[in-house]
């Protein structure tokens, strides 16, 4: 069996299940959205943030990419920010990065080319803001880590200085801003900072080790 | 515990005289019923209150010699050659229930289904007010105090109704039961919640009735006078010595003997399930709704029959008509379980002859209060309002135990009970999608013995020549036989042109052992 007639298949079994569990799982959700979480994500396979938080449709509003990047020029995660701030009104963003991410690696590494090497100038400036710190790990591994984890720091700061968001603590509109690392060893989602309305931004410490 | 108890006592010294007033006669009729010496019931209803009473953990359970066993005991004795004989069973007996209570058999009590127990309740509720109908008429010769059974002696529980409106009613016993059962349903409702009258146990004055009534009768009205045969019969010991001589020691001698130990076995089995029934019971009719370590209940029971046994008594179990009457007597603490039994004791040693005045008649009116409680028309109600799953198991069980006897009956009610429980908790496991001639059987949870039906169906309805996948991603238990079905479906397969993948289970305990490809996500 072709492995894309598989997905329709086990479609089709989900929606059987959900249905003969709850007949109106489904038609009850026509009715709109209203999801408590925006997740910025990186796009690998194996971090489905719906599967690692047992998420149901209609929690989480998503964005995923390469080594989750944001930039205020990239209009795809702009007008998804957008949407979700100013229209759904989320309390709560989570930048989330993970444990051995390709993207970072590339960033440390070198050897990508076209769309790919343009995309991860974000993830270099990281880099070159911490170029000390990051040398400084022992391992190729660790190294890897560290930038995951700067990196999601420094991601969730460009997303806190986003017109979107700096509106939105204006108006004293209820959001936090979370950084996360997920760690694919163990399935463990972890804490590394958050921003809130009121936090100093200039102030923002470089997060704890956890990876 | 000794604190709770002392805290208790009020409530339980009341409830301990009632526990004793219906214990002496059931002890004593068991004991007749068993082909025993009659003393030897008072021993068991000694040693269940005063051991396992203290052993167990069991706030309310009564334990004592029971009618579940009299068959059992009754054909022991004949079979063995002497009294001394068999008490060496019911020793071994306890020692084999204190190794089930180490290899965690008590846990099976908590299995048993609930319609089931209460059906229990209100059987034995039903028969004991049948059965003291004839005790309550003066009829006497029928059935032994305590019986269970719905055949006995050529006649059955309603012929012997019968047989005591026809058979000439005893005036007097009539007039003793009635007074003293008005009384006792008046008392129930009229017993002062305050003073000293709180304290006060109904059936004590309901027996002492019966007593001054019966004497009355002597002076006033002859014909009326209840003879020995309607009253209380404890053996009457001359002395300390002859009280001492009451008492028996096991035969160890015949300790080779596989008679012996075949017994034991019979007697630790179904004095264990008697016993884990009652505890279970009377957790559920415990106004505090405490719960029994049941696996410590066997190790209190077994040590109430070694001790049984080694001074000459019959096996106890935990008994549910001494129960139900304690938690009916409002009873907090094992206390009542304890005092009841040094009644027994002292009475039985001190006051044998005033025992004996005691009429069987208001005893009947006793335990037709009692039973009355425990199969009240609101009840049955109650568990028609829960539904056919659970109102037709326990209709069953009173009905089968009414018409057989309490362990057949219990049987037949487990039987029904779990076919309703395994219907009741059946869910559909199995999701069968199709699109076009690719199919997917996906197991939704994991496939117990109980889904073989379902497996068998859903695989079935894969057309020939179909490209099939098997899901069984989101179970972490196959039971072998539906692996041994999947496998015949794939073996099958071969022959109707039909591709068969398989997802395995995450924790690959099922997948290695089916013969097909696999399916697996793959991360290099």
């Amino acid at each position: 069996m072709k492995d894309s007639r598989q997905l329709l298949l086990a479609n089709k079994a989900w929606s059987t299940e959900l249905i003969e569990e709850d007949p109106d799982f489904f038609q009850r959700q026509t009715v709109g959205q209203k999801p408590k979480f925006l997740w910025i994500g990186c796009s690998d396979s194996r971090v489905g943030p719906e599967q690692m938080t047992q998420s149901h449709p209609g929690q989480m509003f998503i964005h995923r990419n390469v080594a989750n990047l944001v930039d205020p020029a990239d209009m795809n995660l702009m007008s998804v920010l957008q949407f979700a701030v100013d229209v759904l009104e989320v309390p709560n963003i989570l930048v989330v990065g993970h444990h051995g991410c390709g993207g970072i690696k590339a960033t440390l590494s070198g050897g990508v080319t076209g769309p790919v090497d343009t995309w991860l100038n974000g993830a270099r400036a990281v880099l070159a803001d911490h170029r000390e710190e990051i040398d400084a790990q022992p391992t190729e591994e660790a190294k890897v880590n560290r930038l995951v984890e700067v990196n999601v720091r420094d991601q969730l700061l460009r997303l806190a200085h986003t017109d979107t968001v700096q509106g939105a603590f204006a108006r004293d509109q209820k959001l936090i801003l979370h950084g996360w690392v997920y760690d694919i060893r163990d399935g463990l989602l972890k804490e590394l900072l958050t921003i809130e309305r009121d936090t100093d931004l200039a102030a923002i410490e470089r997060p704890n080790k956890v990876l | 515990m000794t604190q709770s108890i002392l805290k208790s006592w009020r409530a339980d010294l009341p409830a301990s005289i009632v526990v004793f007033l219906v214990a002496l006669p059931l002890c004593l009729g068991i004991a007749l019923a068993s082909g025993a010496p009659l003393f030897s019931g008072l021993i068991a209803g000694i040693v269940g209150g005063l051991v396992v009473g203290a052993l167990s953990k069991s706030p309310l359970s009564v334990s004592g010699p029971a009618a579940g066993l009299t068959v059992i005991v009754l054909a022991a004795i004949e079979s063995m050659p002497s009294y001394q004989v068999f008490l060496l069973s019911v020793v071994l007996a306890g020692v084999i229930q204190i190794a089930f209570s180490f290899s965690r058999g008590g846990t099976l009590g908590e299995f048993v289904p609930s319609s089931v127990i209460v059906g229990m309740l209100a059987a034995i509720g039903l028969i004991l007010i049948l059965k003291q109908i004839p005790h309550a008429l003066g009829y006497d010769n029928g059935d032994f105090e305590g019986s269970f059974e719905f055949f006995s002696n050529g006649g059955n529980t309603f012929s012997d109704i019968v047989r005591g409106v026809t058979g000439g009613i005893a005036p007097g016993a009539l007039v003793i039961a009635l007074v003293s059962l008005v009384f006792l349903f008046w008392w129930d409702g009229a017993q002062p919640k305050t003073g000293m009258l709180r304290f006060l146990p109904g059936p004590l004055v309901a027996v002492i009735l019966g007593v001054v009534l019966n004497m009355l009768f002597a002076v006033a009205m002859p014909g009326w006078h209840l003879q020995p045969t309607h009253l209380v019969q404890v053996p009457v010991a001359e002395g300390i010595a002859e009280f001492a001589g009451l008492f028996t020691i096991p035969d160890f001698t015949a300790i080779g003997s596989s008679a012996v130990w075949v017994t034991a076995l019979t007697l630790a089995i179904v004095a264990s399930l008697e016993s884990l029934l009652s505890v279970k019971a009377v957790d559920e009719i415990d106004p505090q709704r405490r719960t029994t370590d049941k696996n410590w209940e066997l190790m209190a029971q077994g040590g109430g029959n070694i001790v049984s046994g080694l001074i000459g008594g019959l096996p106890v179990t935990s008994v549910i008509v001494r129960s139900s009457a304690n938690v009916a007597a409002g009873a907090q603490s094992k206390g009542s379980a304890i005092l009841h039994a040094t009644w027994l004791l002292l009475s039985v040693a001190l006051i044998p002859v005033a025992l004996n005045q005691i009429p069987l008649a208001a005893l009947a009116a006793v335990l037709i209060a009692v039973g009355y409680k425990l199969t009240k028309p609101a009840l049955f109600v109650e568990r028609y309002r829960k539904g056919w799953t659970q109102f037709i198991p326990f209709v069953v069980t009173v009905a089968a135990i009414l018409f057989t006897d309490l362990l057949i009956g219990i049987l037949i009610g487990l039987v029904v009970g779990f076919i309703f429980v395994v219907a009741r908790n059946f869910r559909r496991a199995i999701t069968f999608a199709c699109d076009g001639q690719d199919c997917l059987v996906r197991a939704r949870r994991n496939l117990y013995f109980i889904h073989k039906y379902e497996l068998q169906r859903e695989l079935g309805r894969v057309p020939d020549n179909a490209n099939v996948l098997i899901d069984l991603s989101s179970t972490n238990y196959v039971d072998l036989d539906n692996v041994d079905i999947i496998n015949a479906f794939i073996k099958g397969a071969e022959y109707r042109g039909i591709d068969v993948i398989v997802r395995g289970d995450i924790g690959q305990k099922t997948a290695p052992l089916i013969n097909a490809r696999k399916t697996e996500v793959s991360y290099i």
